[in-house]
């Protein structure tokens, strides 16, 4: 079984073709340049042979993520509601701008805040998608959604492709 | 003297300009990272010695409850860390859920920009400090550097919200605005800087903001 698959990043990539040469199976010779992964053995042959260092090899599995403490997590909730406030009000006053300056400067701000905001939560126990905490929301909107308008399907078809790495 | 950017560590040495930093207009802002002057530091600050802050207050039960627009930056959080793996369907979905709870967060009421710069200013002065304290007991490095960047870029907000509310449209005529897609930061300009001065990626790392009615 591969543990791992090669990914192209078309912004390093220089055409020296390399990739096409050395992979046994074909898995890069795709028009749109994103290699195909259900071909791909994750051999790495085309990472190594890459003279622009275009192709990394990205692991299939992930480890348990890091363990956050009560401690921390209480006050970074409450920055993220707070975050969370503030970009509401920046995209409203934005909304209500008159000025053209203003507006920019205003949507600029609801989304450096949602920036701030998800790399807050993501250092909140919110890492990886695979993560145990990441499943345990899931399955608490696909069992009790919050709104009529809530895509359960969404949270359902996540819980079914993504694996738990926090479950032993 | 020598002033510090508090941003991006930029020093202003009157020494080597000639002009003291004193006698600089308020309009003045930083050359690297355009932090504006009201926000520079005198070096010669003394290290406080770890002033040891306060245990971070106990959160109530109801403040561990993350709020709809604190679970859209969730999700949202999550379909970015999809995308990173590749994974572009998963990416979508979270997204869809991200997307629900932003339309489902509760509108603010009377929003204002003084009450924004409050909630800023709310941050800085109290959770920040509270988070980074919290942190550094407990050794979360990670968390310790989501209060650098974060700080930084909300310091930045405060200061351009208060520069707007000084100058008005005069302020952003004839220039860009930009967002660096990493950390947040928000940087008044031509053109990007070469290097965000808060998480160093590349000026292409930079996302313009358009007007409502692009020229």
């Amino acid at each position: 079984m591969k543990k791992l698959i090669a990914v192209r990043n078309l912004r390093l990539c220089t055409k020296d073709c390399l990739c096409l040469y050395v992979c046994p199976t074909g898995a890069s010779d795709t028009e749109n340049s994103v290699i195909d992964t259900t071909k791909c053995i994750g051999c790495g042959s085309c990472a190594g042979a890459c003279p622009s260092g275009a192709i990394s090899m990205v692991p299939l599995d992930y480890p348990p993520q890091q363990k956050k403490s009560e401690a921390v997590l209480a006050p970074a909730y409450a920055l993220a509601n707070a975050k969370a406030r503030q970009e509401q009000a920046a995209r409203q006053l934005a909304a209500a701008a008159e000025g053209d300056g203003l507006y920019r400067l205003l949507t600029a701000m609801a989304r450096s805040v949602r920036l701030v905001n998800e790399d807050l939560l993501r250092e909140a126990g919110y890492m990886l998608p695979q993560s145990g905490n990441a499943h345990a929301l899931l399955q608490r909107l696909a069992d009790e959604p919050p709104g009529p308008a809530f895509p359960t399907a969404a949270a359902r078809s996540l819980l079914a492709r993504l694996p738990n790495n926090d479950e032993p | 003297m020598r002033a510090i950017c508090p941003i991006c560590g930029y020093v202003y040495d009157d020494a080597a300009e000639g002009v003291p930093f004193a006698s600089l207009p308020d309009s003045w802002s930083c050359p690297m990272c355009g932090a504006p002057k009201l926000m520079f530091e005198p070096e010669a600050a003394p290290a406080a010695p770890a002033a040891q802050p306060a245990a971070a207050p106990l959160a109530d039960d109801d403040m561990q409850q993350l709020s709809a627009g604190a679970l859209a930056a969730l999700c949202s959080n999550l379909a970015r860390g999809c995308e990173k793996q590749y994974k572009e369907e998963e990416a979508a979905l979270f997204r869809q859920i991200a997307d629900f709870y932003t339309a489902a967060a509760p509108a603010a009421e009377d929003p204002s920009l003084e009450g924004l710069a409050a909630l800023f200013r709310a941050d800085l002065d109290g959770g920040y400090p509270g988070l980074s304290a919290a942190a550094k007991a407990g050794g979360d490095r990670g968390t310790q550097r989501v209060c650098v960047w974060g700080e930084k870029v909300t310091n930045m907000l405060y200061a351009l919200l208060a520069r707007y509310q000084r100058e008005g449209e005069a302020f952003l005529q004839d220039t860009q605005v930009w967002v660096c897609s990493v950390c947040g930061f928000v940087y008044i300009g031509g053109a990007p800087p070469e290097l965000c001065p808060v998480c160093k990626v590349p000026a292409w790392k930079f996302d313009k903001i358009e007007g409502r009615r692009p020229a």
